[in-house]
């Protein structure tokens, strides 16, 4: 009887220390995460797609990147879900074009049990685990602060923005629209809402510029919308009376900036978007989201002329490769 | 009581093998404990050998590529003193041929911008900010310098990363010094193929610390990185290792440039380390394992004699009459202590039929002094009642008792043997109650009732008369009416069984016990007891008197002996 005891202790220790070994066997199975941007063409997404592809190779990831033509294109977003879905991702990096039109797909994605990570603009869903991105509505804040301090005298303001249901870009304008109202010298004037391409924002402010030429300072949210509107101050020989504060870092809109088209630029982090973006994918499929944080904000900074080639400055706007 | 012995007290074979399998474990245990210690840091030596091996081959590589630049910075400083149209040409075909030169710029000793020399690359018209020549730094440094990466800020619409190098011109020209902006294309190649375990990596770094080049330098740019690089600009060229990271740190020659390799001690070391522990966990189960099944063989092969003779013991407690002892196997103790107790068994067992014997002849010698003996009172009074007989004249009655009488006196004697016919028994017992009937004046009938095969076989003489004179004195005389007394004898199997019934007042249990328990105290005689007593030594335990009463009902004394012929219990 004891001699039985003992055996079985001494198997019974065999096997912790076996399974205590075998447990160290990492499974080398790839996870399928997939990339659903609202654009594929902007300096902004392509930093962003960088930065995922970045952690998707440091964590052996099965990564797709994919974006609709146009950032207006809700639907064709949520036909990118429903093919993510179907053809096996495990987890969606999204950036929702419509706060709200968006929702229902990704609630029918994570029903079946895709996991959902919100970058730069969420989306009206509680199954999203985590946001990366800006503080969008610190960010419209800090946009109407540069005018603030650079304008004197009575401002008089115009916005130019993109889609009316993208998430992001109306939590800038109310950022910027409390900040002004606060000031009390400042007033918004006139608010567009154009798309977010290049030569449409150009026309469309353009347009909005002769409708109101008392506007003596122009707030664009996004990359395109900040290029179309250094193109029409340009156009319209506006560069002194005038100050634009636009948003990312577009190759245009920093040459606008030495040229003086652009007076200030809001600088965000795409890169760490997409990197974080991704890692936190993986924390998800990999049973390590212990300890997530429900909004990551990523890192916003105010370019201008003076500061455009301080070493922080070129760190955030040029990307290195 | 024996298996609370067993308890408490340890086995032999637990004994020999905790203490074997225990001593080989302590020794396992530190072989494998040094082993480890050894060979981590044998893995820890040669991970930081195979960092500073690879360190060395990239310091290498981009000290070849630096002396190419300087060379490249020579042929351009040459073709500075051509003439404006062969100078374009040179420098054209200069930068065609190295991609990763961005621009070729030159500078008045004033450090106003001269000529800019790029491919595909369009000067702008108004230079915000130019990153690539500092003048103060380029009059404090005595000869070609190279700058912290920056980016290209001179083109519009075209920001690429770059480090220049700036050199100072001979006197003579406009241009007082050239500048070439170097993109990191042919660094970095090289640097993010190098690959030190599975997430090693070298970086390059300048004096000061900051980073020239970085696998990752997009990640440092966004925050999302960080490497302690003041802390590394401030070491000597070695490799240090800590609990998680090798640094290892070279010199490029010719230059400020410093390669940093960083590997990782979890991958190199501790992955190795706990392979070799897992390895030698599994050997030392199999040793254990193999130690305890020996120590445990082993121990069986020495205990297994011991328990035999422990077994012999417990058998011969049992039974030490019937236990007949084969001596066991085994080592030399155990062989001397069998002999001992084979001793001891015969020895016990010489003394135990001694003391019998001398039981039996101590019973016989009392059973004969008391036989001898005659209840002086049944005397006097059976001999009154005979001489009243006479006086009455009733002479035949006399002559009947005078003859009882002389019967059980015969029989009493048997010329001093112990067993009788039973028949002689019975006429025994018949002699005493005519007497009594006589003297009780017929207060009291008997019968017999005998089964005749059971008439020649034998019995212990005296058995019935003990019985019937406790039935008369205790059952009868007390009665009022008249009692009878009833004596059966039949076989029952192998046994002989006598019955003797009586109607009398009967016996209380503790009545019972008394009889069987005592010796009778206040009168002389064969006592119940004896006749009891007198059986179970002859025969055995299960033979004996039985006892039945139910008070004034009656008594039943059944008395059951083994069949036995003449001269039978002699011989046995």
């Amino acid at each position: 009887m004891r001699q039985n005891k003992r055996g079985l202790l001494l198997s019974l220790l065999l096997c912790l220390i076996l399974g205590g070994c075998g447990t160290e066997q990492i499974s080398s199975r790839q996870h399928v995460v997939a990339l659903i941007a609202k654009s594929t063409r902007t300096e902004f997404w392509l930093s962003v797609f960088a930065g995922a592809q970045t952690a998707a190779t440091e964590y052996n990831l099965d990564l797709t990147i994919i974006g609709p033509e146009t950032e207006e294109d809700y639907e064709a977003q949520n036909r990118m879900i429903e093919e993510a879905v179907a053809q096996g991702a495990e987890a969606i990096v999204f950036s929702a074009i419509d706060y709200e039109n968006n929702g229902a797909a990704i609630d029918e994605a994570a029903q079946q049990g895709v996991q959902i990570v919100a970058i730069d603009s969420s989306v009206d869903s509680d199954r999203v685990s985590t946001y990366i991105g800006t503080d969008n509505y610190a960010a419209g804040q800090m946009a109407a602060q540069a005018a603030l301090e650079r304008v004197e005298g009575p401002l008089r303001v115009g916005i130019v923005n993109y889609d009316i249901n993208s998430a992001n870009g109306q939590q800038r304008q109310q950022g910027a629209a409390d900040a002004f109202s606060a000031s009390g010298r400042a007033e918004i004037t006139a608010v567009i809402n154009t798309l977010a391409e290049a030569e449409q924002a150009w026309a469309d402010t353009a347009a909005m510029l002769e409708a109101h030429p008392e506007i003596n300072v122009v707030l664009a949210f996004n990359e395109p919308t900040t290029v179309g509107a250094a193109w029409a101050v340009q156009e319209l020989n506006l560069r002194d009376a005038l100050f634009l504060v636009g948003f990312d870092s577009n190759v245009k809109a920093v040459d606008g900036l030495q040229d003086g088209y652009v007076d200030a630029l809001v600088v965000q982090n795409p890169y760490a978007m997409g990197y974080l973006g991704v890692e936190s994918a993986y924390r998800l499929l990999t049973g390590q989201s212990a300890g997530m944080e429900q909004t990551v904000d990523t890192s916003t900074q105010i370019v201008d002329r003076e500061n455009l080639f301080s070493m922080d400055s070129q760190k955030a706007l040029f990307v290195f490769e | 009581m024996r298996t609370g012995l067993c308890r408490t007290g340890l086995r032999i074979t637990t004994i020999l093998v905790s203490m074997v399998v225990g001593m080989a474990a302590i020794i396992l245990c530190c072989c494998i404990v040094l082993f480890l210690d050894r060979y981590r840091s044998a893995m820890v030596e040669s991970a930081r050998t195979s960092t500073t091996q690879a360190v060395s081959q990239v310091s290498n590589t981009v000290g070849n590529y630096l002396r190419d630049m300087t060379q490249a910075m020579e042929l351009v400083k040459q073709s500075m003193s051509e003439h404006d149209r062969g100078r374009d040409e040179l420098l054209t075909a200069f930068l065609t041929f190295r991609p990763y030169v961005v621009a070729v710029t030159s500078y008045s000793s004033s450090g106003v911008l001269l000529d800019c020399w790029a491919l595909g690359r369009e000067l702008r018209e108004e230079i915000h900010q130019n990153l690539s020549f500092d003048l103060e730094l380029a009059r404090s440094a005595k000869g070609p310098y190279m700058t912290a990466p920056h980016v290209e800020s001179i083109f519009q619409g075209s920001y690429p990363w770059v480090v220049t190098m700036t050199a100072p011109l001979s006197q003579g020209g406009t241009a007082a010094w050239v500048s070439l902006d170097l993109s990191f294309s042919s660094i970095s190649n090289y640097i993010n193929n190098v690959s030190i375990g599975q997430r090693g990596y070298c970086f390059l770094m300048d004096g000061m610390g900051n980073i020239v080049y970085h696998p990752q330098q997009q990640l440092l740019y966004a925050g999302l990185k960080s490497e302690d690089t003041v802390g590394l600009a401030g070491l000597e060229d070695s490799s240090y290792a800590d609990d998680t990271v090798i640094y290892s740190i070279t010199s490029v020659e010719g230059s400020d440039w410093r390669v940093v390799g960083v590997s990782y001690v979890d991958e190199l070391v501790n992955r190795n380390v706990s392979e070799m522990l897992r390895l030698s966990m599994v050997l030392a189960t199999v040793v254990l394992g193999a130690v305890l099944l020996i120590s445990w063989l082993l121990s069986k092969l020495l205990s297994r004699p011991l328990r035999g003779l422990a077994a012999a013991m417990e058998s011969f407690e049992r039974d030490a009459d019937h236990f007949s002892y084969r001596p066991v196997g085994g080592t030399r103790e155990v062989q001397e202590l069998s002999h001992s107790f084979d001793h001891m068994v015969l020895r016990i067992q010489q003394l135990m039929s001694t003391v019998r014997e001398e039981e039996i002849n101590l019973r016989k010698t009392e059973l004969k002094a008391l036989q001898a003996q005659i209840n002086p009172h049944f005397l006097y009074n059976t001999l009154d009642s005979i001489a009243w007989m006479c006086e009455q004249g009733r002479t035949a009655d006399a002559v009947k008792m005078v003859h009882a009488l002389a019967r059980l006196f015969r029989i009493s004697i048997s010329k001093g043997h112990e067993l009788i016919p039973i028949a002689k028994e019975i006429e025994h017992a018949e002699s005493y109650l005519q007497i009594q009937k006589y003297r009780y004046k017929n207060q009291f009938t008997y019968t017999f009732d005998v089964d005749p095969h059971c008439l020649d076989y034998y019995c212990n003489k005296i058995t019935l008369q003990p019985i019937i004179e406790n039935a008369i004195n205790h059952g009868l005389d007390l009665l009022v009416d008249k009692g009878t007394i009833q004596v059966q004898v039949c076989q029952d199997g192998e046994d002989i069984v006598f019955y003797v019934r009586d109607n009398g007042v009967g016996m209380s249990q503790e009545q019972l016990r008394s009889i069987l328990y005592r010796g009778p105290k206040d009168r002389t005689g064969i006592g119940i007891k004896n006749v009891n007593d007198r059986l179970k030594i002859y025969f055995g335990k299960q033979y004996g008197l039985h006892i039945t009463s139910e008070l004034d009902v009656g008594t039943c004394v059944e008395i059951r002996m083994p069949k036995l012929q003449e001269g039978e219990y002699e011989t046995k």
